[in-house]
């Protein structure tokens, strides 16, 4: 018999590819969308057989009574839905706290699984050695508060999620997508380097960035809901053969896009966020802490992501190459 | 109160603004943040947690009993402000209500009354008169630059795509878009604060209305003129519009603009030089206006005093002046009111053909505060 998921998060860059491959499994879904205008989105890549198959719940992740009506009729859970900006205190709000409802009603409706989207960015990279290898066994980072809004909301939603699990059983797993790219996103992430005004600031370039391809993505949160028996575990999602800061600047400019950059040696930006830092604290945040030692640490240290978890319990293989993926993407940009 | 000792504050509500509130009163050496409440514990929770504050709740009496605050900052959804003050106010506390003060001049009257029966004060967020640029402009007028205030124009870009814009248009059930006066409730207080600022006639007459942009289902746009016997002003507040708060201020001998983001403020004299030479002196006067905003600029960026928030530290500050040494409120409870009243009085105006929950009053309808509310 088929099975029905309900999927929050599907209007979204990585919700909408998300609900065509899980329609493609034969899955029924039940769509959670705010804005009934995102609709069209979802649908757009569907055939009228796939579309049979989506069901649209307009309503908020919120909405507990919403929830209570439809989660007893569903057999996943597949939460994706998050906020990507704003004020920490605007992410709790539209991350956390809507999770919070989610994780009851899903386990008082007894779902059969539960799947989280985190992100790799929970994890403290402090005690890894220089090109360390970051895999599911890493502790998370145990400070979140010194780190950007987004990830301190990602890792406060997973920490009430294994709550859940703990407290009433929840068949939880915890997906963990690296970088999510591909067309109609820049490739220039904060992996790479700071945005100021038309300028990259290149931080280091030589350190591996942990990227995966929003179709490769996809698929792997399609795999956490339907493989048997992996309840209580959690998965790294990054593509193989992964690229550098380098490699990335230096195919953009290949490819005719101009990337006008100054460039931090990997030496300096240990130094200069402790100067940006000391700065914004003298200074009372006249320049906010946008920049510190810790989150420097955090997100351009040298380490190495590996998959392999993914792809044994999984079964999952990234299908779109980084070359073809790199290449989808930035036609896209040009 | 002992003068010596810290302000103990607590703060309710953590959500977007509440930042705001920590990050200035950190840098307030006569106060310490004792406790945050939220009814979303995950929301107290980060909050206490990045702003190292002792304690954090979800039950407002219980966080009152246990922290004993000298001052509480609400804020909390506008909804829950007048229920939320009494409240504190009876349990013997000082409170500071961020903008919009109360729903109404009902509930803003019966605020400051429990305020002044329980013998304890209430300030309304109305920081950006205390704003440096604002400050800077309010002196210059009184030297008699302009000479005598006679137009006073506001105008807000508030983009509907913005960081808060879009989280309130995107969602019909955001609690502003639940306020009487929808989205202007939220945000007019400040640049209509800054019209009454200088205008002396307490109620004016209003002109004008909001409309809906296309494509929007609720009031967007709202275009105001405020007439008195000898002043008038205007309020514009545009979603078409970049985030922009600025003020210009016009008198008899001159005009003076302040631009809140750039912290920049311009004195234009009246031209004194006959024909074509005025056409020199203009631009001459413009350009002695951009090297001093530049060299001020560049001084306070020195010295680390440019703030988004810098009114609100003042404001804050000052409130706690007042509470322990007894100087004077920097918001009067009648300014209060009487900002209050006048929103009333928009939104009535602004809607006469619609039936709404809230009840509509004539002119002279209103409640008025008691005399010894000043």
């Amino acid at each position: 018999m088929s099975k029905t998921a309900f999927v929050t998060g599907g209007a979204g860059f990585l919700g909408r590819r998300f609900v065509r491959k899980l329609v493609e499994q034969g899955v029924t879904v039940r769509c959670l969308v705010r804005n009934l205008r995102d609709q069209d989105g979802i649908f757009a890549s569907l055939s009228d057989k796939q579309r049979r198959l989506v069901h649209i719940v307009p309503g908020d992740v919120a909405d507990r009574a919403l929830l209570d009506t439809e989660l007893p009729e569903v057999d996943i859970v597949y939460h994706l839905a998050a906020a990507l900006g704003g004020s920490t205190s605007t992410m709790f709000l539209n991350t956390v706290i809507p999770t919070r409802s989610l994780l009851e009603a899903a386990a008082l409706a007894e779902v059969k699984r539960f799947v989280l989207v985190s992100s790799l960015g929970v994890y403290g990279t402090g005690k890894l050695s220089y090109r360390g290898v970051l895999d599911e066994s890493t502790p998370v980072d145990p400070c979140p508060e010194l780190r950007d809004a987004y990830t301190f909301s990602k890792i406060r939603q997973e920490s009430i999620a294994w709550e859940a699990r703990e407290k009433w059983g929840l068949p939880l797993v915890v997906v963990r997508p690296g970088v999510i790219y591909g067309p109609g996103r820049s490739l220039l992430t904060s992996r790479v380097g700071l945005s100021i005004g038309p300028l990259l600031v290149r931080m280091g370039g030589g350190q591996q960035l942990p990227y995966t391809h929003v179709e490769n993505c996809a698929e792997a949160i399609v795999m956490a809901g339907l493989t048997p028996n992996i309840e209580g575990e959690t998965f790294n999602i990054v593509d193989d053969h992964l690229p550098c800061g380098k490699q990335i600047v230096k195919f953009l400019k290949h490819r005719g896009k101009r990337v006008r950059s100054v460039w931090v040696p990997r030496p300096m930006i240990g130094p200069l966020s402790a100067l940006y830092e000391w700065y914004s604290n003298w200074s009372e945040g006249q320049l906010p802490s946008v920049i510190t030692r810790y989150k420097s640490r955090a997100i351009w240290k040298s380490v190495r992501y590996i998959n392999t978890k993914a792809k044994q319990k999984l079964n999952w293989v990234p299908r779109i190459s980084m070359e073809e993926g790199l290449n989808q993407t930035v036609s896209t940009e040009l | 109160m002992s003068t010596n000792r810290k302000t103990r504050v607590a703060l309710l509500g953590c959500g977007q603004i509440a930042d705001a509130h920590l990050t200035q009163l950190k840098r307030i050496r006569s106060a310490e943040v004792v406790a945050v409440c939220d009814v979303h514990e995950d929301l107290a929770w980060q909050a206490a947690t990045r702003f190292q504050i002792p304690r954090w709740d979800v039950h407002l009496e219980r966080m009152l009993k246990e922290a004993q605050p000298d001052v509480v900052h609400i804020t909390t959804p506008a909804q829950t402000h007048a229920p939320l003050a009494t409240q504190i106010l009876k349990a013997g506390h000082h409170v500071y209500v961020e903008k919009p003060f109360t729903l109404d001049a009902i509930e803003a009257e019966e605020v400051l009354t429990v305020a002044e029966k329980v013998n304890r004060f209430v300030c309304v967020g109305h920081d950006q008169i205390f704003d440096p640029a604002w400050v800077r402009a309010k002196s210059w007028i009184k030297q008699g630059l302009i000479g005598d205030v006679r137009h006073i124009e506001s105008i807000l870009g508030y983009p509907v795509d913005g960081k808060f814009g879009s989280l309130v248009a995107s969602n019909p059930n955001h609690w502003v878009r639940r306020l009487p006066g929808g989205l202007f409730q939220n945000t007019i207080s400040h640049p209509l604060y800054r019209i009454t600022d200088l205008m002396h006639e307490e109620q004016p007459k209003i002109v004008g209305g909001w409309h809906c942009r296309e494509g929007w289902s609720f009031p967007t746009e709202l275009s105001l003129s405020f007439q008195t016997g000898n002043q008038s002003g205007s309020l514009t507040f545009s979603t078409f519009l970049p985030p922009q708060r600025i003020t210009r201020v016009y008198g008899t001998r001159g005009c003076i603009d302040i631009d809140f983001d750039s912290q920049t403020v311009r004195f234009h004299k009246l031209t004194r030089l006959p024909g074509a030479f005025a056409k020199l002196e203009a631009p001459w006067q413009q350009f002695g206006n951009a090297l001093w905003n530049l060299s001020n600029n560049v001084r306070r960026f020195a010295m680390a005093d440019i703030h988004y928030f810098a009114g609100m530290k003042t404001l804050f500050e000052r409130f706690y002046e007042a509470i322990q040494n007894g100087t004077p409120l920097p918001v009067p409870h009648a300014e209060t009111y009487r900002v209050t009243h006048l929103m009333d009085r928009i939104f009535d105006h602004c809607r006469p053909q619609e039936v709404g929950d809230r009840q509509h009053l004539a002119d002279g309808a209103y409640p008025r505060l008691s005399r010894s509310i000043s």
